[in-house]
């Protein structure tokens, strides 16, 4: 090593010392300002505001799926939907009101709709997390549209409807995605 | 005797990597997920920033363990070799487009014989394809395909990729606030840290010693009846098996499926795609992280490359969902496929005729 080398050697050195002395410095300074276990709260208790601001924009649609008056549900959530379009809630709702008509195809294509939207319908970590309820519609459908689609295999509205069980059943089983 | 001592390293390796496979998924990693060099590239690429999807953000220790485990043993035996300068920037291209025909996919030729061996069929369509896209390459071997051009290169290049991976290993302890790891989705499920540093640098080290690769395997027996590899990628695929059962996460068929989707001929297409890219840069997705720790320059750009992948399969939206392959995701193997056929006809040398 000649003299330009141990020049460079000991630059190195001290700039390395200074960069990581600097980013210890700042990270230490960040993290005694935003805590994580208060950035954490504070995700969480954002989340349960949203969850409970979707409680009130939904009440009526709830109360109204309650006392039986599906019709109307129906149309409040057509209105929501074209009022609210990323909201993934109204694709709940309406499955849940299609199920209790009797319309399992649709009330599943539906479910597919808001897993589509939003992963945490079908992520356990999650507030929102409705797995159990939809694998047993999932589950329901699966026996129904297998029995259909042995009757009428080109029916093309069992197809559908199996497909999307398919997809829920991919869904539930996790993976990455 | 050498040979008795390869077959057994490569046994070695795939026994390891198989029941590894089957472990982490089973300590934490997500479904049929304990290895997967392009699903963990797209976590890494999430935690750097480089895409928005947070569900997919966290630095996977598994793949550090394997570029520092290979680099490690290999500067330990003498083995580490710095070499480089055979078309780097066409080998970053065709690492971004094996990545791609990953993510339409989902999973990597590791991930493939894993989600085989917890009996899931949906991955035969791939299996076949990957088989279809090295026998293609293997054609274009034998018609005089060769990128050539390695030499010898400044031995500090070589320790780069190692000191990456050996920073990456730093920000996953100390999670500085620049790194993002997600607390839901894939990115939340792992399994304990350390356990999964150390199945990552044992398979590292045993992957430099015995070279094994998935394509690498499928390629040597279709070059030349060689079978060393293979015998080590068909251990691997029997021990998953085994532990799938044993472990209660083997569920047959083509149905309920993690991560999966039923476009069989583009799962074909997507991964006859990474077959014939990983023929040409000479190594699956896997084998260029161990070729990358041991010294390979070359190997490091292809890694880099698909590290840009992993981003960009999230920001342009080029991979599969459980429906299915994206429109761009569609667009993105056909355009790789053009992209290695190319390369490859452009790098053949052709006979001279004699007038």
């Amino acid at each position: 090593m000649d003299w330009l080398d141990r020049l460079s050697v000991a630059a190195i050195a001290g700039l390395a010392l200074i960069t990581i002395s600097m980013l210890t410095n700042h990270e230490m300074h960040k993290k005694r300002q935003d805590d994580p276990a208060s950035a954490g709260k504070e995700a969480g208790r954002a989340y349960s505001l949203q969850v409970e601001a979707d409680k009130k924009l939904y009440q009526q649609v709830a109360a109204f799926r309650e006392q039986g008056r599906y019709a109307d549900a129906m149309a409040k959530l057509e209105d929501m939907i074209e009022r609210y379009p990323d909201k993934s809630l109204s694709y709940v709702y309406l499955g849940q009101v299609l199920l209790k008509q009797g319309k399992l195809g649709a009330a599943i294509h539906n479910y597919r709709r808001a897993v589509e939207m939003d992963s945490d319908y079908v992520d356990k970590r999650t507030p929102r997390f409705m797995g159990d309820a939809i694998k047993t519609v999932v589950e329901e459908g699966r026996e129904k549209f297998a029995r259909e689609k042995a009757l009428r295999p080109k029916d093309k509205d069992v197809q559908r409807a199996l497909k999307d069980v398919y997809y829920l059943q991919r869904r539930l089983a996790g993976g990455c995605e | 005797m050498k040979a008795i001592r390869m077959i057994d390293v490569s046994i070695v390796t795939g026994a390891v990597l198989g029941f590894g496979g089957v472990l982490l998924a089973y300590l934490g990693n997500p479904a049929n997920s304990g290895i997967c060099v392009s699903c963990f590239m797209e976590n890494i690429a999430g935690a750097l920033q480089l895409h928005d999807n947070v569900r997919m953000s966290y630095l996977r220790p598994e793949l550090m363990g394997f570029v520092l485990g290979s680099f490690l043993i290999a500067f330990g035996t003498g083995r580490f070799r710095v070499r480089g300068g055979s078309s780097p920037v066409l080998r970053f291209f065709v690492g971004f487009f094996i990545i791609v025909g990953c993510a339409v996919f989902i999973g990597c030729p590791i991930k493939m014989f894993l989600r085989l061996a917890a009996g899931d069929l949906t991955a035969v369509a791939a299996t076949l394809g990957l088989i279809f896209g090295i026998w293609v390459g293997v054609r274009y071997i034998k018609e005089g395909f060769a990128l050539g051009g390695v030499k010898e290169v400044p031995k500090i290049q070589g320790f780069l990729m190692p000191l990456l991976a050996l920073v990456l290993l730093v920000f996953l302890f100390v999670h500085p606030s620049f790194i993002r790891l997600g607390q839901k989705g894939p990115a939340a499920l792992h399994a304990p840290l350390l356990v999964s540093l150390f199945a990552g640098l044992v398979i590292g080290a045993l992957a430099q010693r015995s070279g094994l690769c998935v394509t690498g395997a499928i390629r040597n027996f279709i070059l030349a009846r060689e079978k060393t590899l293979l015998n080590g990628l068909l251990t691997a695929f029997f021990v998953a098996v085994v532990f799938s059962l044993l472990l209660g996460q083997f569920n047959l068929g083509m149905n309920a499926q993690p991560a999966s989707h039923l476009s069989h001929g583009w799962t074909f297409l997507a991964m006859a795609m990474v077959g014939l890219g990983s023929v040409l840069i000479d190594g699956c997705p896997f084998r260029q992280l161990i070729k990358a720790g041991q010294g390979d320059v070359d190997a490091g750009m292809a890694s880099l490359g698909m590290l840009m992948g992993g981003a960009l399969v999230f920001l342009w939206f080029l991979g599969s969902t459980s429906a299915g392959p994206t429109f761009q995701g569609k667009v993105g193997v056909l355009t790789g496929l053009i992209f290695s056929v190319a390369a490859a006809i452009a790098f053949r040398k052709r006979a001279r005729r004699s007038p």
